[in-house]
């Protein structure tokens, strides 16, 4: 009976997953929430504040907070750092002078105790782009193999065409369902 | 006499730490091995569907306790473009499990090439190799006896290591748990020259 009542929990899924998506700016982190939600691309402006959204996946609720990815307004990501599951975030892999200031900033954040429990999904974006970075200098320029207790996943992605965005949902739902 | 009941407590309950690299070439069936090693040893732990597991690129970590020990497994992508990024792991593991698709007969020389590549590597000596033939239950797969002569080749470089190759069946399970105990008994034989990870809190 137990069996039963928790299929039925799992089928309708009770509680929103929590998702924060974060990244420099111009990343492209607006583009793939939106791209998740309505599934195509909008026009963006750099976000100031936050957008939210409810999206659902393959009968997944999650509550995805797209955090503005701008100098100034980073330190404010930790105020939403608190029940997240997932960090989702967003590399730009064109723009490798940056690439620095993104490891410093992934680093600074995963630092946070609030984030002990969340698990890490790399989005390295713009793949459609030609001379872009693949995933190895992607991990190697974000000093990843420094992360030894958390299970992470770097999805090749471009927000533009729709591609590899379902492959990291697939992911994030089947690594979720299994941390709880 | 806090601190003695403190003490003894801690020195009780106090698990040696150690991790354990899970390598081979992609589609050997790391992540399925990772997740039914955890599934066995850890109490109300469900699993991964197996048929959900998609290619890793990047890390997936597990944890399980056995005999007073913590074993921490390090599951990385094994595709080749990847493999460079796995030496990075390699002085601060304890052991090494080299997973083989042994129903892959095409890819088994690039897979011992592989093999070869890694041990050959400084900060490995003295490390215990463990090579598990994955998907024994396909027909016509290689056994271990098949498997054993290829890697054996290799044994110059291997030297003085504890080296193993065991049969596995990692979607059921079969022959998980063997491996596991070699595992644990080598790690501890080897104390000597890789103490654990909390080692300083002696």
């Amino acid at each position: 009976m137990g069996g039963f009542y928790s299929y039925f929990k799992s089928l309708f899924g009770e509680k929103e997953l929590r998702i924060l998506i974060l990244g420099l700016d111009g990343a492209g982190k607006t583009t793939i929430l939106y791209r998740l939600q309505v599934g195509e691309v909008v026009t963006t402006i750099p976000t100031i504040g936050f957008n939210v959204e409810q999206v659902t996946y393959k009968n997944i609720k999650f509550q995805v907070w797209d955090l503005g990815g701008q100098t100034s307004i980073r330190p404010y990501w930790r105020c939403y750092y608190s029940n997240t599951d997932a960090v989702v975030y967003v590399i730009d892999s064109v723009d490798r002078e940056r690439m620095g200031i993104a490891k410093d900033e992934l680093m600074y954040m995963l630092k946070e105790e609030e984030l002990n429990g969340a698990i890490l999904t790399i989005l390295a974006n713009k793949q459609d782009v030609e001379g872009c970075m693949n995933v190895t200098e992607i991990h190697q320029a974000l000093g990843l193999d420094s992360l030894k207790n958390r299970t992470f996943q770097i999805f090749k992605t471009s927000a533009k065409k729709g591609i590899g965005l379902d492959e990291a949902m697939d992911w994030l739902c089947n690594t979720l369902q299994n941390h709880k | 006499m806090y601190t003695l009941f403190h003490g003894l407590y801690k020195y009780l309950t106090q698990k040696d730490e150690f991790w354990v690299l899970i390598l081979g070439l992609d589609n050997a069936g790391k992540t399925t091995y990772l997740e039914c090693s955890k599934t066995k040893f850890k109490k109300n732990y469900k699993g991964i569907n197996p048929s959900k597991i998609t290619t890793t690129v990047g890390l997936n970590i597990g944890n399980i306790d056995i005999h007073r020990v913590s074993l921490n497994f390090w599951d990385l992508g094994g595709q080749t473009e990847l493999q460079s990024l796995w030496d990075k792991y390699y002085a601060e593991c304890h052991a090494i499990i080299y997973i083989v698709d042994s129903s892959d007969r095409e890819r088994m020389d690039e897979s011992k090439k592989t093999f070869e590549k890694m041990i050959c590597n400084e900060n490995l000596g003295g490390i215990p190799l463990l090579i598990l033939a994955n998907k024994q239950d396909i027909p016509e797969c290689m056994g271990v006896r098949e498997v054993k002569p290829i890697f054996n080749q290799n044994a110059h470089l291997i030297g003085r290591r504890d080296f193993m190759v065991m049969p596995i069946f990692a979607l059921t399970g079969d022959g998980i748990d063997e491996g596991i105990q070699w595992l644990v008994q080598s790690i501890q034989r080897n104390i000597e020259v890789r103490p654990p990870k909390n080692f300083e809190d002696y």
